[in-house]
């Protein structure tokens, strides 16, 4: 009986072992589909009986890249999971993959820790003002004209979206004496909140010292925080993001940034990535990291793993081991 | 018969506790010190200053009066008493002729703990994770394109070279990353205030840490304890972090190591010739580097100037320091 046909869409670039190993249950196909006409024409070809995919966060030019509508359509009929490399998956029409009957699985977990460091080190250098301090350095200035800045001790951190790197971040930011509390799509069990304070989303915005965002980009978050959001947060408030850029609305950031609204942001995703606001670049106060979250060897190589996990037991077992929320209902 | 209140002197401003410094006026009569270099004080030391008991000195202060030494200390007459310095690290005043005349000496310990273990872990993050290159990088407009992976810290063994306060606070933080600490220090501490950190000789600390963190005091005896030596005795690829004084580390070795890649980053805060900077360093867009912004927050140089000012009273109604420094610790 002919092994069923996983293919991957980029590159497996630590757990190579790992990926190889799959052959006792699998024929492994890397997808040589130059451009996204000619992988429509390969899915009907070479690629008419892949029953999982391997899926990557890749450029946007890349074939394959975006799982929308349209790809669907040509996806074969056999396809069936598509494991997804990535704790974020808003690449990936989820809602179009559940009415064509393919289930659809990411890392979490994987990316929780590298994720949280990062965003441990833009609110510590957000509320410190790093930036600022580090720029004056190399230009040659020392600390001359660098202002003091604030402790974490002592303050609110809200955190919006309280998953796998939301209460990663809580464990860090209660080493540096700040007290937690979040919202969330539901509240969490008093374990798993382990002392953090559910508020409502305005709660959180109107009583915490520094809000983080952490949760998914979909239809109902892009923009939820946007001018009329800040506007009921504190003044002086500290922003920072690590989750997706267009969950902040770039521009009415830039503007609270100018008036003083906020006092400072640090940023690991924006918008248009790899395109920054202007606004953001010209502000030497604010910490800017180019999506750096899960970029280390251990943490690429651990999500590399639960890809291939997933994909073993989509073949084997008929099942994902970590099926996107959205459709844990429709999973077996 | 009225009896003279004693005239305690300010060496350097007071910026946050200026109500508190004014309230020492029902103990003592208050000046602020004018002169305007070390030739001229010395001068206002056998004038206006010569009945001065207690000072209040700023680690800025440096720049009028020059270093506490020998030299300096002959020229107070018999009546003074005490050196209340503002700061944890108090290389500036030489213990031993303070001793030998009769000087006792007060520092801050513990105001000064968090602020410093907060950029010592912002630090050990921006050097293991390589965040000042991917900031250059973003900023260059460049995003991350040729950023090289990193590594985590979680696992990570953290060496703290002095278990103080400030090497304390920095395990606290340390463990939320999941990093495993070890430390060397002048004496083992209790296995209460070790906290489960375990205690190592010197050699041991080099060459098993991962990530190699400083805070010791400077003395004669830690002077450029960091040597070509001791990175000889590290591990291939160790990470340093320094958040104590620049000379306890030979900047040049360090700056050979770099490039040897022996050390495979470094996250600074201080610096051997401060606020000079090997350029060596300064042309390195790897490492991390910060202008001595230790505890340079509004709520930590409050409490700081409250310490010192509770050091003054202490020992103007009571005749003790609440916080004499350790190497004077048996003369009270």
């Amino acid at each position: 009986m002919t092994k069923p046909h996983v293919l991957l869409l980029g590159d497996v670039l630590h757990a190579r072992a790992e990926w190889e190993a799959l052959s006792d249950v699998a024929t492994l196909s890397v997808c040589d589909s130059s451009t996204k006409e000619e992988f429509i024409k390969d899915l009907a070809g070479k690629y008419s009986d892949v029953a999982a995919v391997y899926h990557c966060h890749m450029d946007d030019a890349k074939p394959g890249a975006n799982i929308n509508q349209e790809l669907l359509e040509a996806l074969p009929p056999s396809l069936k999971f598509i494991c997804h490399h990535g704790a974020g998956y808003d690449m990936i029409d989820v809602n179009a993959c559940t009415r064509k009957g393919i289930l659809v699985s990411n890392t979490p977990g994987a990316v929780d820790d590298a994720t949280a460091d990062v965003n441990m080190f833009l609110v510590l250098g957000a509320l410190r003002e790093f930036n600022l301090a580090m720029t004056n350095l190399r230009k040659g200035n020392w600390n001359a004209g660098v202002p003091l800045s604030h402790d974490p001790e002592g303050k609110v951190l809200g955190i919006l979206g309280m998953g796998g790197i939301g209460r990663a971040l809580k464990r860090r930011a209660q080493g540096f004496g700040m007290i937690t509390q979040y919202h969330n799509r539901k509240p969490l069990s008093e374990e798993m909140a382990a002392g953090a304070k559910y508020v409502s989303f305005d709660e959180l915005l109107a009583t915490s010292d520094v809000i983080s965002m952490n949760l998914p980009l979909n239809a109902h978050t892009r923009h939820i925080i946007n001018k009329e959001a800040i506007a009921k947060m504190k003044d002086g408030v500290i922003i920072v993001n690590t989750a997706r850029g267009p969950v902040i609305d770039e521009q009415a950031l830039v503007d609270a940034l100018e008036s003083g609204k906020v006092r400072c942001a640090g940023l690991d995703v924006f918008e248009a990535e790899p395109k920054i606001h202007p606004g953001l670049l010209a502000n030497e106060k604010v910490i800017l990291l180019p999506h750096v979250g899960t970029a280390t060897y251990e943490t690429r190589k651990k999500m590399e793993i639960t890809v291939i996990n997933n994909i073993r037991s989509a073949i084997t077992g008929a099942k994902l081991l970590n099926v996107v929320p959205e459709q844990i209902h429709f999973a077996p | 018969m009225t009896v003279t209140k004693p005239h305690i002197l300010l060496l350097g401003e007071i910026r946050h506790a200026k109500a508190e410094w004014e309230a020492l006026s029902d103990v003592a009569t208050l000046s602020v010190c004018d002169s305007a270099n070390r030739e001229q004080f010395i001068k206002d030391l056998k004038g206006k200053y010569s009945d001065v008991v207690a000072v209040y000195r700023t680690f800025n202060s440096v720049a009028i009066t020059g270093r506490f030494d020998a030299e300096l200390l002959k020229e107070f007459s018999p009546s003074f008493k005490y050196i209340c310095h503002n700061g944890a690290g108090y290389d500036q005043i030489d213990v031993v002729p303070c001793t030998e005349q009769g000087v006792h000496i007060s520092n801050c310990p513990s105001t000064v703990d968090d602020a410093t273990a907060d950029v010592n872990m912002f630090l050990i993050l921006g050097a293991l994770r390589n965040f000042n290159e991917a900031m250059v990088n973003l900023r260059k407009g460049n995003w991350n394109v040729g950023v090289p992976l990193s590594n985590d810290p979680d696992g990570k063994v953290l060496g703290i070279l002095g278990m103080g306060g400030i090497g304390r606070a920095l395990k606290k933080r340390a463990e939320a990353f999941g990093m495993t600490v070890q430390y060397y220090n002048r004496n083992e501490l209790s296995s209460e205030l070790a906290a489960g950190a375990k205690y190592v000789p010197f050699d041991e600390l080099l060459a098993t840490s991962d990530v190699l963190s400083l805070n010791l005091p400077l003395n004669p005896k830690t002077r450029h304890i960091i040597n070509k030596e001791a990175f000889d005795k590290m591990k291939d690829g160790i990470v340093i972090v320094n958040t104590a004084r620049g000379a306890v580390m030979d900047e040049a070795a360090l700056v050979d190591a770099l490039a040897s890649g022996k050390v495979k980053n470094v996250g600074l805060d201080v610096f051997e010739a401060e606020p000079k900077i090997h350029p060596g360093l300064v042309s390195n867009e790897k490492v991390i580097l910060l202008p001595h912004m230790g505890t340079l927050t509004y709520e930590t140089q409050k409490k700081m100037e409250i310490q010192v000012l509770d050091n003054i009273r202490a020992a103007l109604t009571t005749g003790k320091l609440n916080t004499i420094v350790p190497e004077q610790a048996g003369l009270q």
